[in-house]
């Protein structure tokens, strides 16, 4: 494959506006990859996809893992063509970031996937034949990640361990120009943390991984350790969150020099029947301080306008809360589609916007505005706090 | 009686009954024979308006007693109407309400008054369906074509009840007709009942041709009787209804059916099988059914129809298909748009074939195709289209 190449475009340390690219397709930071559900964007057929602004599509290599090799292995033009994905940067990550299994058991030998099956195992050398055979753009390295919320101090070591000899191995086995992300480690102890970071940051991969949805009970504690190995990474590669959704969230961890993120939250909310409702460094007074709005919500069964009356998505440009409130109740699945491809056109407009505002250096007065819109005074306390001293520093007084 | 439509006859087959038209209704032209996709509830199963309008859709169905529980009467006349609650520009035909009725309620009761059935949410009340009450619903709904409310006697009813059934229908029509608000956007469609007697079904004929009304549906039919006797009565029928006026066969549309009632000389059919059945992981073609759930797709890397050109098809390969069919929505929209799309194909072949006046090859092509070899040919089929001088026996040159 060919490199994938990241640029920062500011010198800034932590509000990093960065540029992936790959042969001529180009991923701008800060930005979210589509996350897909075997082999597909939820709800959405591959036109109703391309109305959206997205430029990243992830694939979820366990949910093919019924019967191993999947079949899609076989289909001799890659997966970029067996999912019509061409023209989209294609990333393969081994779990789904929405859905991690609760119950994983690893070994040296083969990590625990989750299929519609049931639990299958997977080997590092089968992986490695999958990605030869997909030919993704970047893909998840191997690794041996943990899910659950305590872990003694042995089995965090131990992953790490284990995590980095297969990033070892992974790198030795396949052709140079393979774009790997390194997946950090450390769970909730700190040391780990940077020592995942320092380690992982020394071999030649293309970007990292971190996951922080099992760990940390609150979102201010997973941008807590979030924040612990994004402090020891090197600025040139970019760096991909899984665990951090709301809008609110994802501005306090660009904030802190996180560059992708998954979509798992506006597709969430879509199939809850929610229409964000949010909008980010806008001229508009808006007086509503809600996030989104509950399409099941009786008060819409008369309300004819469209979810956001000033939005350009499909839905909003075709089709009322009424419409799509009468869908819900007599479940039909047009409901998910409008409300999904509503949910996802504002989710990649408000990364769009998040960029122009770091271009426009108002990105702090921006989101101190949002979140006080949003979140009220509590949060803004919090957040603010980030730039009161270098963060580098901080870890190792821990 | 008043009519919101114009009916042009743009070719008649030289050897059947079957004729291309152009049916120009208040929301656009439709060229016939027109297949219906069934959007019961206001929607088609996952698939927008857009879609549907790329796929060539030119009129689409509404249930209106599903439309009266949700979102109801109060609410499609706020917002004017079942076009502007989907945002659908092209045509819509409504039914009646009575079949549903009929079908998904067990304890429906039919009077003289109407049809008394329990209401689906408060088991201690029943609600009575009358004549008025169905077109001033339908008025609301503001479909461009509405059907009478026809008392639906099963197809395999025998005895006074069929005769019973039929002059009921007569009677209701005269109240649909006094009803009916809108004759001047909204065309209202008789229907002729009288089960499978040849004389019953003469009468009736006879009566609703004097009403005039803008169209003509042949009901009663599709509802699990003899294939053999089903053409007979379509083709009866057809012999009998005004030649320039729309002919409807409700509840049609599996491919050779729908193949032989045009030959029949039927304009317009409906039927939720191409939607329902692609829920369930099967995707029509030319060649037959294909259930992509099962095993042997894993790997097939050819897509569903090699030559139909729609996005399905385009974009994916039933290996593809056979990961999402039954398991994930896209899967059920993805067959449901090739399955729409294969209707509305077939439909343009037909009128392509009879246009071109070449519709008895078409036939012939169309049923080897399907089944191979002459002795898995219907025989209901074999007899239908004897009788409009297609021999399905004997092999062109």
């Amino acid at each position: 494959m060919p490199p994938l190449l990241f640029t920062l475009l500011n010198n800034e340390i932590s509000l990093r506006l960065g540029r992936l690219s790959l042969a001529s397709k180009i991923l701008d930071t800060p930005n979210c990859i589509l996350n897909t559900v075997r082999g597909s964007v939820l709800h959405l057929t591959p036109d109703n996809l391309r109305l959206l602004p997205f430029q990243a599509v992830g694939i979820t290599l366990e949910q093919f893992l019924d019967v191993q090799p999947p079949a899609s292995t076989k289909f001799p033009g890659g997966a970029h063509e067996f999912f019509n994905f061409q023209e989209y940067l294609l990333y393969v990550d081994i779990h789904d970031p929405a859905k991690q299994i609760k119950a994983r058991v690893n070994s040296d030998k083969f990590i625990s996937v989750r299929t519609h099956q049931g639990i299958r195992q997977l080997t590092l050398a089968d992986y490695l034949s999958y990605m030869n055979a997909y030919k993704p753009d970047f893909f998840a390295a191997f690794s041996d990640s943990l899910i659950q919320k305590n872990h003694g101090d042995k089995r965090v070591q131990k992953s790490i361990d284990r995590t980095l000899k297969w990033l070892d191995d992974t790198l030795d086995r396949v052709e140079e120009d393979t774009n790997v992300f390194g997946v950090l480690g450390g769970h909730g102890i700190r040391e780990e943390r940077v020592r995942s970071a320092h380690e992982t940051a020394k071999r030649k991969v293309a970007g990292f991984l971190l996951n922080v949805s099992e760990i940390g009970d609150t979102s201010e504690e997973r941008l807590d350790l979030l924040r612990t190995s994004l402090s020891h990474l090197p600025q040139e590669k970019p760096r991909l969150v899984y665990g951090l959704g709301t809008p609110g969230d994802i501005l306090r961890a660009v904030s802190e020099g996180a560059d992708l993120f998954d979509t798992s939250y506006p597709s969430e909310m879509a199939n809850n029947g929610h229409a964000f409702t949010f909008k980010f460094a806008t001229d508009s007074n808006a007086s509503d301080m809600t996030l989104s709005m509950n399409l099941w919500d009786k008060s819409f069964a008369r309300d004819f306008q469209p979810f956001v009356p000033s939005c350009e998505c499909h839905a909003c440009q075709n089709y009322t809360r009424a419409y799509t409130h009468h869908l819900l109740i007599a479940h039909e699945m047009l409901a998910n589609v409008l409300l999904i491809s509503h949910n996802l056109f504002v989710y990649g407009r408000f990364f769009e916007r998040i960029r122009n505002s770091i271009k426009m250096k108002t990105f702090d007065e921006d989101m101190r505005q949002f979140l006080h819109r949003y979140e009220g005074q509590a949060q803004i306390e919090h957040s603010m706090e980030r730039d009161t001293e270098p963060k580098t520093k901080e870890l190792i007084i821990n | 009686m008043k009519s919101a439509l114009l009916w042009e006859t743009v070719a008649n087959c030289s050897t059947t009954k079957a004729r291309v038209s152009k049916l120009i209704l208040p929301h656009g032209t439709v060229d016939t024979p027109v297949f219906m996709p069934v959007a019961t509830q206001a929607s088609l199963k996952g698939i927008t308006c857009q879609q549907l309008m790329n796929l060539g859709c030119q009129i689409m169905l509404n249930n209106t007693y599903h439309l009266g529980l949700r979102p109801g009467q109060a609410l499609l006349n706020e917002v004017g109407g079942a076009h502007k609650l989907q945002s659908w520009e092209r045509n819509l035909l409504t039914d009646s309400g009575g079949f549903q009725m009929v079908s998904l309620l067990t304890l429906a009761e039919i009077t003289e008054q109407g049809v008394q059935f329990q209401s689906p949410h408060d088991h201690n009340s029943s609600i009575l369906l009358t004549p008025e009450h169905s077109i001033d619903l339908q008025n609301s709904i503001g479909a461009d074509i509405i059907m009478q409310l026809d008392d639906v006697v099963s197809s395999l009813t025998t005895g006074p009840r069929v005769e019973e059934a039929m002059w009921r229908s007569i009677r209701w029509l005269d109240r649909c007709i006094k009803a009916h608000k809108r004759p001047h956007d909204q065309n209202l469609f008789a229907i002729i009942q009288g089960g499978l007697d040849v004389e019953l079904r003469n009468t009736c004929l006879k009566e609703m041709i004097k009403r005039d009304t803008p169209g003509y549906a042949i009901g009663g039919l599709s509802g699990g009787e003899e294939k053999d006797i089903f053409w007979r009565i379509v083709t009866q029928c057809t012999d009998v209804l005004p030649k320039d006026k729309p002919r409807y066969c409700m509840g049609v549309g599996y491919a050779e059916d729908l193949v032989v009632c045009c030959a029949l000389g039927v304009d317009m059919y409906d039927c939720v099988y191409p939607t329902r059945t692609a829920r369930f992981g099967n995707a029509l073609t030319a060649q037959g059914i294909l259930n992509l759930k099962k095993s042997r797709f894993a790997s097939d890397f050819n897509p569903i129809e090699s030559d139909c050109d729609c996005l399905t098809c385009k974009s994916y390969t039933r290996a593809y298909v056979h990961l999402l069919a039954t398991r994930e929505t896209v899967g059920c929209h993805l067959i449901t748009l090739h399955n729409v799309a294969y209707q509305l194909r077939l439909m343009q072949q037909i009128r392509t074939a009879i246009t071109e006046d070449k519709y008895p090859q078409f036939v012939k092509q169309f049923f080897k195709t399907l089944f191979k070899t002459k002795d898995k040919y219907p025989v209901w089929a074999v007899n239908a289209l004897k009788s409009v001088n297609i021999d399905l026996m004997i092999d062109d040159d």
